[in-house]
């Protein structure tokens, strides 16, 4: 009985067009987008080495102190500056002017930084010469007016870090990955549709096929558990197909913790499966309006979740927390986040214990209603 | 086999059936008559428990019928009048669900799925997808998914509506076939030829009531109307109808369309004096036909509508 019901709707659900178009083709479709839209997106985040030029005259060459703090932003992988030397102004000014570099320092009565235009990199400029001028006018002061502080020198120099930068995982900052966790919790969400045609096809008032299936000597829970289970099938493996696809065709990163992705994607294909059902239970509610309720909410949850603004979900979190917890959606991804930035599975767990919670709700209320059902009119 | 006592089933202010009484005995092909919208489907659908009914009790095999009387379900078999089959799942699929909702053996249940498929025609049709097949075969499809279990009592509610001739004809033979193999059928039609081709007793239904319960000849011999004579006539005087309408053992006679209609009373016929009167009045006549009466003149006379409408 239950290989018949289960196995049939399994094949029912992966031969069904509108399933393969919205949950196996659709999702491709997006990820492949996403993928060519943000391709430059984390790399926009890194701060990129300034092309500087400095006027190599004599009054450069004699501030062997400047020449040594700049020459030490110069140097490295992570340098600050790509410095450039140009004989005199006039080299200098048409390396600005072509946009060669973008400003360039001149040590005259004063060390000067000419730029052309404002901007980021002007601005780092900027700060890095009022810091040399102060730090080198705060040490010229100490030594004329008290030589007593020259031990505190060394203090005055040294920058001391009250932070410490530490990495919560070995996974790089990302941020076009949390555009693909929603794209998966949107996804997610899509099992509505599965737990729609379940229940729908059990309906004697909105289906023949609910009516006949109401007539034969299947209980109806039974029927109705047994169908979900099919549903949940077949969209799952619409899940593991796109995150495969993700992975291996257009390579992006979901970190060490792959079977966890895999956990949360299959508990929140239950969620959308049961979302689907629990919408759909109620027999006076026509099959389009149903449709259209599981769209309209659908598509709250996953662009208050940030599937078309990366920070919404912080934004949510911070002004209405409690609409933040309870948007299925923003739980989904949030443990996606966790598996990728935290390396304990406190949070992520949290959130699967709420998302489980929120579908056994959901399965609470759908077998309620299913059970009780007798029909006025068909 | 079936027993419904006083049922009655509303549909807001509609009063959809009013206190049916239905008796079914083992082995008959009953057919439901009436015409749209008389109660034939609802009184199907509460006697399955599918409808909540206001008052009223169904039995079936003697036992009081409800929704979650699976013991019972078990013995019947269901073929509603609209399709109900999966249209992702090949016919042989769709027969192997719905058979195996009854059947869980599966060997067992392979056996009756391929019987239903040979019962019904559909060998060369078995990897077809519903929508790839006509509509006769999509009905015999339904009646393939309602009947492969073998069930005792078989509803068959309007299964040849849109089905061409040799569908049509495909599929009462094969509920013949069903009876002789001992199942006991109701089938509800608007279809009157058909009903009285194939049902061994007759209840005819208007307005959620049954008008009349019988064999056919018993039915025809309810009412007072005989043969039917109908004749095509180009023009007819209005003294000449006034001369038929006044000869012995006519029951009623009109002309509309240029078409003289003349029925008898019961055991009368009048087809010789008709055809005397308008040759002494040299009436030109065209066609002449005349009929025994039909479930339609028992329908006409007992609720004064055309079954037909």
């Amino acid at each position: 009985m239950f290989w018949n019901i289960y196995g049939k709707r399994v094949i029912a659900g992966i031969r069904d067009k509108e399933t393969m178009i919205w949950t196996w083709i659709f999702p491709i479709m997006l990820a492949t987008l996403f993928y060519f839209a943000f391709a430059g997106l984390d790399a926009a985040g890194m701060l990129k080495v300034i092309p500087m030029g400095v006027v190599d005259n004599e009054q450069y060459r004699q501030d062997a102190s400047f020449v040594s703090a700049l020459e030490s932003v110069s140097t490295g992988e992570d340098r600050l500056f790509d410095l450039r030397y140009f004989p005199d102004v006039n080299g200098a000014d048409a390396a600005l002017e072509s946009g060669e570099i973008d400003g360039y320092i001149i040590a005259g009565g004063a060390l000067s930084l000419i730029v052309k235009s404002d901007g980021l990199n002007q601005t780092i400029a900027k700060s890095f010469l009022d810091s040399y001028l102060q730090t080198k006018n705060s040490v010229e002061a100490v030594i004329t007016r008290d030589l007593s502080q020259l031990g505190n020198l060394e203090e005055l120099l040294s920058r001391v870090n009250y932070t410490e930068k530490i990495s919560l995982s070995d996974n790089p900052v990302s941020a076009k990955i949390g555009y693909f966790y929603s794209m998966l919790a949107m996804i997610c969400m899509y099992g509505c549709f599965q737990g729609l045609v379940s229940v729908s096809y059990l309906q004697a008032n909105i289906s023949a096929l609910g009516a006949r299936r109401t007539m034969s000597p299947v209980g109806r829970f039974r029927m109705v558990t047994y169908d979900l289970l099919g549903g949940m099938t077949v969209h799952y493996l619409s899940l593991l197909f796109c995150v495969a696809y993700i992975i291996f065709v257009l390579g992006i990163d979901f970190g060490s913790k792959l079977g966890m992705v895999l956990l949360t994607c299959f508990v929140g294909s239950v969620l959308g499966v049961a979302f689907g059902a629990m919408v759909s239970v109620n027999p006076k509610i026509k099959e389009q309006a149903k449709t259209a309720i599981l769209i309209t909410v659908n598509m709250i949850c996953v662009f208050l979740s940030g599937l078309m603004i990366g920070n919404m979900n912080y934004i949510v979190m911070q002004n209405v927390p409690i609409a933040a917890w309870l948007n299925p959606a923003s739980r989904i991804v949030d443990a996606f986040y966790c598996l990728y930035y935290y390396d304990n599975y406190e949070r992520f767990f949290l959130n699967i214990g709420i998302i489980s919670a929120m579908t056994v709700v959901l399965l609470v209320i759908t077998s309620f209603f299913i059970g009780r059902q007798r029909y006025e009119s068909i | 086999m079936i027993q419904v006592r006083s049922l009655v089933k509303r549909y807001g202010d509609l009063l959809a059936l009013d206190h049916f009484d239905l008796n079914v005995q083992k082995g008959e092909i009953f057919g439901l008559l009436g015409p749209n919208g008389s109660g034939k489907t609802t009184a199907i659908n509460c006697m399955l428990s599918l409808l909540k009914y206001g008052k009223g009790e169904v039995h079936l095999f003697g036992e009081p019928m409800s929704s979650d009387n699976y013991a019972l379900k078990r013995r019947i078999g269901v073929v509603m009048q609209n399709v109900a089959v999966f249209n992702e799942l090949t016919v042989i699929e769709n027969i192997d669900y719905f058979c195996g909702l009854y059947v869980p053996d599966k060997a067992k249940r392979r056996q009756l799925v391929d019987e239903a498929v040979e019962f019904t025609g559909l060998g060369d049709f078995r990897k077809f997808l519903p929508k790839k097949l006509s509509g006769g075969l999509l009905r015999r499809l339904n009646i393939a998914c309602g009947i492969a279990h073998k069930p005792e009592l078989i509803f068959l509610d309007e299964p040849t509506v849109a089905v061409d001739p040799q569908s049509r004809n495909h599929i009462l033979e094969g509920i013949r076939e069903l009876n002789r193999n001992g199942a006991t059928i109701v089938y509800t039609s608007h279809y009157m030829e058909e009903v009285e081709q194939l049902c061994t007793r007759i209840m005819i239904m208007s307005g959620g009531k049954a008008v009349a319960t019988g064999t056919k000849e018993e039915l025809k011999a309810m009412i007072r109307t005989g043969e039917k004579m109908t004749a095509e006539i180009y023009d007819l005087p209005a003294n000449v109808l006034k001369e038929i309408q006044k000869l012995d053992g006519t029951f009623s006679a009109d002309y509309t369309d240029n078409l003289l209609t003349v029925r008898y009373t019961a055991g009368s016929h009048a087809l010789i004096p008709v055809l005397d009167i308008l040759r002494r009045n040299n009436v030109g006549v065209g066609r002449v036909f005349s009929e025994p009466p039909t479930l339609n003149d028992v329908f006409l006379e007992i609720t004064g509508k055309e079954l037909k409408d």
